[in-house]
């Protein structure tokens, strides 16, 4: 017997048992359901991630480290003693971090694929202020120009390009605490960031000190005090879209620069830094630089691509458990096929003998139950996803409202090649499933089976 | 030609074993009616399917056209059924749920024909047992001799060589069967091919050319030419 004929008589013995079939279907079909779901929802968080990415991060971006182990939560193993290391860092009890030095930044900032380098600065600021107002603690950050910030007041430049050294950027928080009346009413007004710093003293000088009296050695440990004062450029708000809401206080590349070697000039600190952030030039792949630098310096690089990897991991880790009903559901919906498939068999006895005693061959009517068990399986697919599509559809306005994704994001995107390759293989489990139950209509004796009585 | 030499069946073990056949041996030349005739239990029905190839004796051969089908592979068997082999059976067995189409269709779907050979025979075949305008007609709508009909139209449509006929008008009233004998010895007379009707009804036999009486799974005795 033809395929093909095999194929068109196994439909069309389902089409003869149409509620079994549907039935049956069904029971398929809620795994397809499941799946189809969280397939379009795990593409439609990577396309969210996505999203996320390309619209705040600078594609040309690279994160770069001294020790390739920051990028992996410093989890290398023990490490060589390194005497330049702060103490500060072996208290920790973890392992050592190096830090980038000047040199390091220098060395990166002179590559011709480089644009420019910045090293995140660790700004110890005592606190804000204005005049009239209450001191408020804040954590004082150089302006990232590399990703994308939502502003509820004022103006930030473009992507790539810094603040101004006169100004500063603050989080949507300080607009009630320093006493302004909206977002836009703070614009353009005068804030105050006060550093203090603890002299470094030589042996000499407090000896001296000591000579001299009381009153000198009072003056000699005071604190050296700064007072910077910047115009409020931007207010930074929250959104969707955003990647990280930032509760820093954002100032320029070259106030950060100044404002941490006031406090650090003279500790182990100065000029160290744990992270740098490099503007590949346009039209260089930032991954040949990464790879350059890493081979070079063994230093520890992230792209904007390996951020994405990582997003991509927890969104597969999520997509992953929900895969696990489905396929839990496909498992129960096995054994309603082979079920079904024996109730057929055991009903068909006649029509199995009689095509047997016409010639058809053992395999061929094996095959005649499988195809019957992969239409259920294409039935069931079919029904299922078109059930998740539909329910999909409906759904997505509400989630993205509901998860606050940003208008035209959806978190269930469905599309048709993975949707198609769901159906064959559950055609394919089918099948399996049908197995046996094919298996015994083919061993079928057909003296037996025609048997009148 | 099919030769039957020595042929031996038994069923079951040792102990209880029972004989079935108990070596049977005769000759029906082509184009030959024959009935074989014996009470229920007598081993005529053995005796059907060993010669179609559906069951297999342990002693004796079974020549078709000088091949011994015992000595065949499953899968030659298969096709020498598919091929050279014909059934109609008392319960009818057509499928209820397909059309008259369909069903004729089944045996030419097993021996690989093209979908417009097939359209052809199987018209044809209906024409001949007079079921022309039922075509497209399911099968649970047609009456018993209708049913018949349609079995016999399955049994040529392939033009085998040897029709078995297991007690064809077993299920009919007198009118009916004596339309579906008449197209059985028709066809059989026109078409050249051996039929072999088993039965028990000695009205039937009588119209065979040779009748084989089997009883306690032996020939008892072999008549040739009618009454």
């Amino acid at each position: 017997m033809k395929t093909f004929d095999i194929i068109r008589r196994a439909g069309r013995s389902l089409g003869n048992a149409k509620v079994r079939t549907i039935l049956t279907s069904l029971s398929i079909g809620v795994g397809a359901f499941t799946l189809t779901l969280a397939i379009a929802a795990g593409e439609g968080a990577r396309q969210y991630a996505n999203t996320l990415l390309t619209t705040n991060i600078d594609p040309q971006v690279l994160a770069i480290a001294k020790d390739p182990s920051f990028f992996q939560g410093g989890q290398t193993g023990p490490q060589e003693y390194d005497p330049n290391a702060s103490l500060l860092q072996r208290a920790a009890g973890r392992t050592v971090v190096k830090q980038l030095t000047q040199a390091d930044i220098d060395g990166i900032a002179a590559r011709s694929d480089i644009e420019s380098v910045s090293p995140s600065y660790t700004i110890n600021a005592q606190y804000i202020t204005r005049p009239g107002q209450k001191k408020y603690t804040a954590d004082v950050t150089q302006y990232d120009a590399g990703v994308t910030q939502t502003v509820a007041g004022g103006a930030l430049p473009a992507l790539r390009t810094q603040i101004k050294d006169t100004e500063i950027a603050l989080p949507e928080a300080y607009v009630n605490l320093l006493g302004f009346n909206s977002a836009a009413d703070a614009i353009g007004k005068t804030v105050t960031i006060h550093l203090e710093r603890n002299p470094s003293l030589t042996q000499e000088q407090i000896q001296t000190a000591v000579t001299q009296g009381a009153a000198a050695l009072e003056q000699l440990a005071k604190p050296e005090l700064k007072d910077a004062e910047y115009t409020i450029v931007a207010i930074v708000g929250k959104s969707a879209t955003a990647l990280s809401a930032t509760s820093n206080v954002q100032v320029s590349d070259a106030q950060a620069k100044m404002l941490s070697e006031f406090s650090t000039i003279g500790t182990s600190s100065f000029q160290r830094y744990n992270i740098a952030t490099a503007s590949v030039k346009q039209g260089t792949d930032p991954a040949t630089v990464k790879d350059a630098l890493v081979k070079d310096k063994g230093y520890g690089v992230q792209t904007a691509k390996d951020l994405q990897g990582l997003l991509f991991t927890i969104v597969n880790v999520l997509q992953g458990i929900v895969f696990g009903f489905g396929i839990l559901a496909l498992i129960t919906s096995v054994f309603g096929i082979i079920n079904t498939q024996y109730i057929s068999v055991l009903e068909r006895t006649r029509e199995i003998g009689l095509m047997k005693a016409l010639g058809m061959r053992g395999r061929h009517v094996s095959r005649l139950f499988q195809f019957e068990a992969a239409w259920i399986g294409f039935l069931g697919g079919v029904i299922g996803s078109a059930l998740a599509i539909g329910a999909g559809l409906l759904l997505n306005p509400w989630i993205t409202s509901l998860l606050t994704l940003g208008d035209g994001n959806y978190l269930l995107i469905f599309q048709p090649i993975p949707i198609a390759i769901l159906i064959i293989v559950l055609m394919i489990i089918a099948m399996i499933a049908g197995y046996l139950p094919a298996r015994r209509a083919a061993k079928l004796d057909p003296i037996e089976a025609l048997r009148t009585e | 030609m099919i030769e039957v030499r020595n042929v031996t069946k038994t069923y079951g073990k040792k102990s209880g074993a029972f004989v079935a056949l108990d070596d049977v041996s005769f000759t029906i030349p082509d184009g030959a009616s024959v009935a074989i005739v014996g009470k229920s239990g007598s081993g005529k029905s053995t005796l059907m399917h060993a010669m179609s190839g559906l069951d297999r004796p342990e002693k004796g051969e079974i020549l078709v056209d000088g091949i011994d089908i015992l000595k065949l592979k499953q899968k030659a068997v298969d096709t020498f059924r598919s091929q050279k082999i014909g059934f109609i059976f008392q319960a009818f067995f057509v499928q209820a749920n397909e059309t008259s189409f369909e069903n004729v269709a089944l045996p030419l779907e097993i021996g690989k024909y093209s979908a417009s050979a097939r359209k052809k025979r199987v018209l044809a075949a209906l024409r001949v047992v007079g079921l022309s305008d039922k075509e497209k007609q399911k099968a649970r709508n047609l009456s018993g001799g209708q049913k018949q009909r349609l079995a016999i139209a399955r049994a040529i449509v392939n033009n085998p060589r040897i029709i078995f006929a297991d007690e064809p008008t077993g299920n009919l009233d007198t009118a009916t069967g004596a339309t579906v004998e008449k197209l059985l010895f028709g066809l059989n007379k026109q078409g050249g091919s051996t039929l072999v009707i088993v039965t028990h009804d000695e009205e039937l036999a009588a119209k065979c050319d040779i009748k084989i009486y089997i009883k306690d799974g032996k020939v008892e005795k072999i008549q040739k030419g009618k009454k």
